[in-house]
């Protein structure tokens, strides 16, 4: 009665995600000139990267560059106005059906957030749950585990940041450090396969810092795949596969910190290095 | 008693500096409070004894149907009353703070609509409007709109009797203040916390009542607590349509002996009663709520009192170094 789309044409449609037959390793994430506008100003402007599994990304940039933003993008706390993001073949946010694409409903954006760690700058910790409960809180009533496997699970968690002793304490108790350290077991404990970091340091006191990046770089070093918005450009150029130079909502810089920090190519990136080194 | 007190200070027999001791110092008087509490005692004392003396007031009157049968079935359903009331009323009111902050534009204007209605218009009317709904529809009838197909049809006063009126209208007057509380207290709650609870895969659903409404709990509690006072109090009010609880019962006592002064004084002993002893389970909540907020909880009633008598060892102690100075 009326024409319909002809399937064939679906697979070399603009929208459709494309696997790359040749590239041995299939990117963690992707992001392909992503776009995001606050009420008309544009704070992301075509924003193109991509992780590799294992791979520990840092995103470096002056305050409102959007690295912050283009963070809270990949588990679609921010929805993007333009580009694909895509986490382990997935369409973030969005479910693409032959060329149209849809909009997900918010069970199953909570789905696809259980892959998608994130650690945010003031902990957001939930106060009225002890450490443990903060951990085990999502294991059981989102993956519908057991409360004796997740407390275990939740115990081994917290041993592993360090914090065994504190598992019963509330938020309220513990120091800025130890408040983070336990955000990251509770990131940990729905087994992501990718970890956000916005800023995880920028709130601590000084000698606190030490500690959260201590495990971090044991996460790293355990093959945990990660992206990492910092001001820490120590942590950069020991932890960093990958390090990105954000300036204006886009990419000024990307490579391996060895270029990017210490031979940066741009003037702007050199001007920003400069300044916090 | 070897206490030093200010006047003989200890020198240090190695450095041969000056030690300051513990201050032990004469604590400052207050003679005006004092005075204010014995006048204000005097006068309550003057106006007790008046009431005592006051040849209007029938005591054995009051003795006697303090405790009488029917006074206490009006307490027992005054109590039912509201704590039914505020039970049912709590959980509309969670339903339309959820449906008032939903991204739903139907839900929204509909709990907006409720709340404007109900919060709108007089407790007093809305008890009569319910007592009295027979006058408005005399059946009461579920069926498929612009059809003749019912499934049922009863008569209204059938449906509706004094005391399920009496309810509906204190339950849905309630939800109206209650859904404004609880939507206070939700958005009370830090934007971080749904993020952290989205981040670990919490549907909205989940995230609202393991993690918003947890901790709304402690700002929604206080003006809560004040709401079923209130109640309690209203429940007077559904005397109007002859339930009979407290009030009604008073009324209808002192219209056959004539007695409405000492009536009432039973009555509002009974209010009184009823409400402090409602101040012990909000106190209790307040904690239950409160944890992780503070370091430390501040301390029960009893554990207060169990503070005080371990403390006076201290007041000893003062009066033995003011006895040795």
């Amino acid at each position: 009665m009326t024409t319909s789309a002809a399937p064939a044409s679906a697979a070399t449609s603009p929208g459709t995600l494309r696997r790359a037959a040749d590239a041995p390793v299939e990117p963690l994430l992707s992001a392909l000139k992503v776009r995001k506008s606050y009420g008309g100003v544009e704070v992301l402007k075509g924003i193109s990267l991509a992780v590799n599994p294992g791979q520990v990304m840092c995103l470096l940039g002056p305050s409102g560059s959007g690295k912050s933003t283009f963070l809270r993008c990949i588990n679609h706390l921010e929805r993007i106005d333009g580009g694909r993001i895509s986490v382990n073949g997935e369409l973030v946010g969005y479910a693409q059906r032959r060329d149209r694409i849809f909009e997900m409903n918010p069970r199953e954006v909570a789905r696809q957030r259980r892959g998608i760690g994130m650690v945010f700058q003031r902990f957001n910790l939930f106060p009225h749950m002890t450490a443990l409960e903060n951990i085990t809180a999502a294991p059981i009533g989102v993956r519908r585990i057991s409360k004796q496997k997740a407390k275990e699970r939740g115990l081994e968690l917290l041993d592993r940041v360090g914090l065994a002793n504190l598992a019963q304490s509330y938020p309220a108790q513990l120091s800025g450090g130890q408040q983070q350290r336990v955000a990251i077991a509770r990131a940990l404990a729905m087994d992501p396969k990718l970890l956000l970091f916005d800023e995880p340091t920028s709130a601590l006191d000084p000698e606190l810092v030490g500690d959260v990046l201590d495990v971090m770089r044991t996460l790293a070093a355990d093959g945990m795949t990660m992206v990492v918005v910092t001001h820490e450009i120590g942590f950069a150029r020991g932890a960093a596969d990958v390090v990105v130079f954000m300036d204006g909502g886009v990419v000024v810089e990307t490579g391996p910190p060895a270029v990017v920090l210490d031979n940066p190519q741009s003037a702007r990136t050199k001007a920003f290095l400069d300044s916090v080194m | 008693m070897s206490h030093a007190t200010l006047t003989t200070p200890v020198r240090n027999e190695q450095t041969g500096e000056v030690d300051p001791d513990d201050i032990v110092a004469v604590p400052l008087r207050h003679p005006w409070r004092w005075f204010l509490a014995v006048f204000l005692l005097i006068g309550f004392v003057s106006l007790g004894i008046s009431l005592w003396q006051n040849e209007n007031i029938d005591h054995p009157t009051i003795t006697e149907f303090i405790f009488n049968p029917r006074i206490l079935s009006g307490v027992v359903l005054t109590v039912v009353l509201t704590v039914v009331a505020m039970l049912v009323s709590t959980v509309l009111g969670v339903l339309l703070a959820v449906m008032r902050l939903s991204n739903n534009p139907v839900m929204n204007t509909l709990a907006w609509l409720y709340v404007w209605a109900f919060r709108g218009t007089p407790l007093l009317i809305q008890i009569v409007f319910w007592g009295y709904l027979g006058l408005l529809y005399a059946q009461i009838s579920l069926g498929v709109p612009f059809t003749d197909f019912t499934i049922f049809s009863v008569d209204t006063n059938t449906l509706i009797p004094a005391l399920t009126a009496g309810l509906l209208a204190l339950t849905l007057n309630q939800a109206a203040y209650s859904a404004e509380i609880v939507r206070s207290g939700m958005l009370s709650v830090d934007e971080g916390q749904y993020e952290a609870a989205y981040s670990v895969g919490m549907s909205p659903v989940f995230t609202l009542f393991k993690v918003v409404l947890p901790q709304a709990m402690r700002v929604i509690i206080p003006p809560m607590g004040n709401e079923t006072i209130s109640m309690l109090k209203n429940t007077s009010l559904l005397s109007v349509i002859a339930v009979l609880e407290l009030y009604t019962v008073a009324t209808q006592i002192s219209s056959q002996n004539l007695r409405q002064v000492e009536l009432l004084l039973v009555v509002s002993c009974w209010y009184l009663f009823l409400t402090s002893v409602l101040s012990i389970p909000q106190y209790y909540l307040e904690r239950y709520y409160g944890r992780g907020k503070a370091r430390t909880l501040p301390p029960t009633p009893f554990q207060r009192v169990r503070a005080l008598l371990r403390r006076s060892p201290v007041t000893v102690r003062r009066t033995e170094s003011q006895d040795a100075s």
